[in-house]
């Protein structure tokens, strides 16, 4: 039997379009003080690092992490990134996880960053057609980066082939509606990007196509920011949690998957999400989880796009696959609903600084499991080039 | 329709060396003019006959398993990993088949494929192959929009009259849309087929009704540009952009200027404008322009005509506009 491993301190930055004042490593910084401020110990006391950060291009560094480590205080101790697409701060958790169960550290800092906006297109004098272009660059090289493979399309494959298999759900007045409670949940993430952005259901429809299907309204948002955790074993966990009076958040199920990057027989299969479905049936598993439905009370998941939000939560099991849209139709997430979804108004209002996103996750599912005295959540990051990776983890309040 | 460029990089994608300061809450920020940039001779390595035979015999080409027979196309492989690694071989396929799911159509491109725009990329299962390849999607009818191509939808592969040996030398447009012959044809081109070039649309003659509505509107577009105008939002998402529209309605025409930040309305004709924009009913670039809708999505139902598809560019910055002014009015 491994270890338990429990959140006891967690801090992020405020997520922003452009954090002109900031470079990345100011940023990584920001939110390590507050992760260790908050869980009471000096950068000292931590064991190792994990890291967290998505897309070299971003950073325009292709080891973005060597100069974070000693900047933050960690040089001569392990130091290890992780890059896993949109997935990577989820995968940078599961990473930090498995080290800890194992006994290797007694602490662990968990940290996510990215820049994005610095990426500049000179032809259309705006950021966001390079970020989507250096984004771009993580498609296939060979048989679809050349002819405009990006993360919308691709996502939106997925969303579309669902379609095909199950007509009438992700309705586009069910994705207006989400996309609206989301915008109305941000309001109290004084950290997020568009924390008065709040739009109303007409609005989300009225807004322009992006990616048919998708609307512009219903997209994440590129952000720059991070967001950071201390991990500790079990012990160590609980002699922090008495000093600093918070109480330990433990991480009870870990589970990962991914698919064929290709689609057709043997491949994947582009109706499903089914890295979503592996890694979060995996991580119940793991929490002794044999209902999710009964025992999920937070969800904290990586909604690139209102459609996948949909999508993942049926391949969660919380809702059927294909009458996703019971979502709003049957009140769960309104609400007083039976799930809380993206309280922090997730990747669409939050925004969405990759590396950090899942970590971002992480820090609002710690932060409502104790402020609402919930016992379980849901955390979940996705991402590569057709909605193939996932990794979930399933967090508890005693 | 070729794609091909000179330069590995065009030009309009490099900026001068330089750099300027951004001042926030009365600090000074440096921000440098800069890229990171690789240059390659790269080998398609096993792929090379896939794309030779693409580029110089009009083939499509697959790998079939030498144990399971799964074909796979392109030839992903030289051998199956299904099969503890069984040899595959090169086969040909043939250059018709089906769409494995709708496909998802971009009007807003990434900068490398902006001149694009509006594409659609999809997955089709060719006859003879299990595996799904990634193609582009065009219409012989004009603008892609959704509903043309879906699931199960067959298609016609299309060879590019100048090929490469890259991917972008084929692309698919649904056989509804082509002769029998045409379909029958193993490396159809593009010069083969009849493409509907765009035409500006010739506007009914206008009666009094029409001039007072087009007037009516004219007053609303020339309050809601001004507010763009005086709106920072709003003027920092035509910052560094330049463009001189002219605006044709049935009651009447108009010029839009935007010019780095600045953006307004003037009752004029253009001796030379970068491009034109008619719409028969003026209240639907109103309605953009006001936030009651997008002026993407009249371009994309044909509501509103634009002379250029490149730029959708433009369209995109005045959707924005449209929605920095609303935020505003919010915060
Ligand atoms: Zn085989």
């Amino acid at each position: 039997m491994s270890k338990r491993v429990g959140i006891i301190g967690a801090g992020v930055t405020p997520f922003k379009g452009t954090w002109r004042e900031k470079t990345y490593y100011e940023l990584a910084q920001m939110a390590t003080r507050d992760a260790v401020k908050d869980a009471g110990i000096a950068i000292q006391d931590v064991d190792g690092a994990f890291y967290g950060i998505y897309n070299d291009i971003f950073e325009r560094t292709a080891i973005p992490e060597h100069a974070i480590h000693g900047l933050l205080g960690m040089q001569n101790k392990f130091g290890i990134r992780i890059t896993n697409g949109g997935a990577t701060g989820a995968y940078t958790m599961s990473a930090a996880h498995a080290y800890i169960a194992a006994r290797r550290f007694r602490t662990a800092l968990v940290l996510g960053v990215e820049k994005a906006t610095d990426c500049f297109d000179f032809s259309s004098m705006s950021a966001t057609p390079e970020v989507i272009k250096s984004i771009g660059w993580s498609g296939d090289s060979f048989f679809e980066q050349p002819i405009g493979w990006s993360a919308s399309d691709s996502y939106a494959e997925v969303v579309l082939a669902y379609m095909d298999e199950n007509p009438g759900d992700l309705k586009p007045e069910v994705t207006a509606k989400i996309s609206s409670l989301l915008s109305e949940q941000v309001r109290n993430n004084k950290y997020a990007q568009r924390q008065f952005d709040q739009v109303t259901p007409e609005e989300v429809i009225n807004s322009r196509l992006v990616v048919y299907p998708f609307k512009e309204l219903e997209i994440c948002v590129y952000t720059e920011g991070a967001a950071a955790l201390i991990f500790a074993e079990e012990e160590t966990a609980k002699a922090i949690s008495k000093n600093t009076g918070n109480p330990v958040v433990w991480i009870t199920g870990v589970g990962e998957a991914n698919e064929h990057s290709f689609a057709g027989k043997n491949q994947k299969d582009m109706s499903r999400i089914m890295s979503d479905y592996y890694a979060s049936h995996r991580a119940y598993d793991m929490a002794g989880i044999a209902d999710p439905t009964k025992s999920i009370d937070i969800v904290e998941l990586h909604d690139a796009f209102v459609h996948q939000l949909e999508i993942s939560m049926a391949e969660f099991g919380l809702v059927p696959l294909g009458k996703a849209d019971s979502l709003i139709e049957d009140g769960l997430m309104i609400p007083g609903g039976k799930y809380v979804v993206n309280p922090c108004g997730g990747l669409i209002y939050c925004g969405h600084a990759v590396g950090a996103s899942n970590i971002m996750s992480a820090w609002s599912a710690r932060n409502e499991l104790i402020r609402r005295n919930l016992k379980t959540a849901l955390v979940h990051g996705t991402g590569s080039t057709v909605a193939q990776y996932t990794a979930c983890m399933v967090l508890e309040h005693e | 329709m070729t794609t091909q460029k000179e330069k590995v990089i065009p030009e309009k994608y490099i900026p001068d060396v330089g750099s300027y300061i951004e001042t926030i809450d009365g600090k000074d920020y440096l921000i440098t003019n800069d890229a990171m940039y690789t240059f390659y001779r790269r080998t398609k390595g096993e792929f090379s006959s896939f794309f030779l035979g693409l580029r110089d015999e009009k083939k499509l080409l697959g790998c079939r398993c030498t144990k399971c027979g799964l074909v796979r196309v392109p030839p992903m492989l030289t051998h199956c990993p299904d099969c503890n690694f069984a040899p595959t071989e090169l086969i040909e396929v043939e250059q018709v088949g089906i769409m494995n799911s709708t496909p998802p159509i971009t009007y807003f491109a990434t900068s490398l494929f902006q001149h694009m725009a509006p594409y659609g990329r999809g997955r089709v299962i060719f006859n003879g192959a299990d595996t799904a390849m990634s193609v582009i999607l065009y219409t012989t009818t004009g603008i892609l929009v959704p509903g043309i191509i879906n699931k199960g939808t067959e298609v016609k592969l299309v060879f590019r009259d100048n090929r490469i040996g890259e991917m972008t030398d084929v692309f698919c447009v649904p056989t509804t849309e082509l002769s029998k012959e045409q379909i029958e044809k193993k490396g159809l081109q593009e010069s083969e087929i009849n493409w509907e070039s765009p035409v500006e649309p010739e506007l009914p003659q206008a009666n009094d009704p029409d001039v007072a509505v087009y007037e009516k509107a004219l007053e609303e577009m020339k309050s809601i540009i001004e507010e763009m105008n005086t709106n920072d939002r709003a003027r920092k998402d035509i910052a560094g952009w330049k463009r001189d529209i002219q605006v044709k309605t049935k009651g009447g025409q108009f010029a839009i200027i935007i010019d780095d930040g600045d953006i307004k309305l003037e009752e004029k004709t253009l001796s030379s404008p970068d491009f034109v924009m008619v719409c028969e009913d003026p209240r639907t670039l109103l309605d953009g322009l006001a936030y009651r809708g997008a002026i993407t999505d009249s371009v994309i139902s044909k509501k509103l005509w634009i002379s250029k598809n490149m730029e959708f560019n433009t369209i995109f910055k005045l959707d924005r506009m449209a929605r920095s002014v609303a935020r505003s009015k919010k915060a």
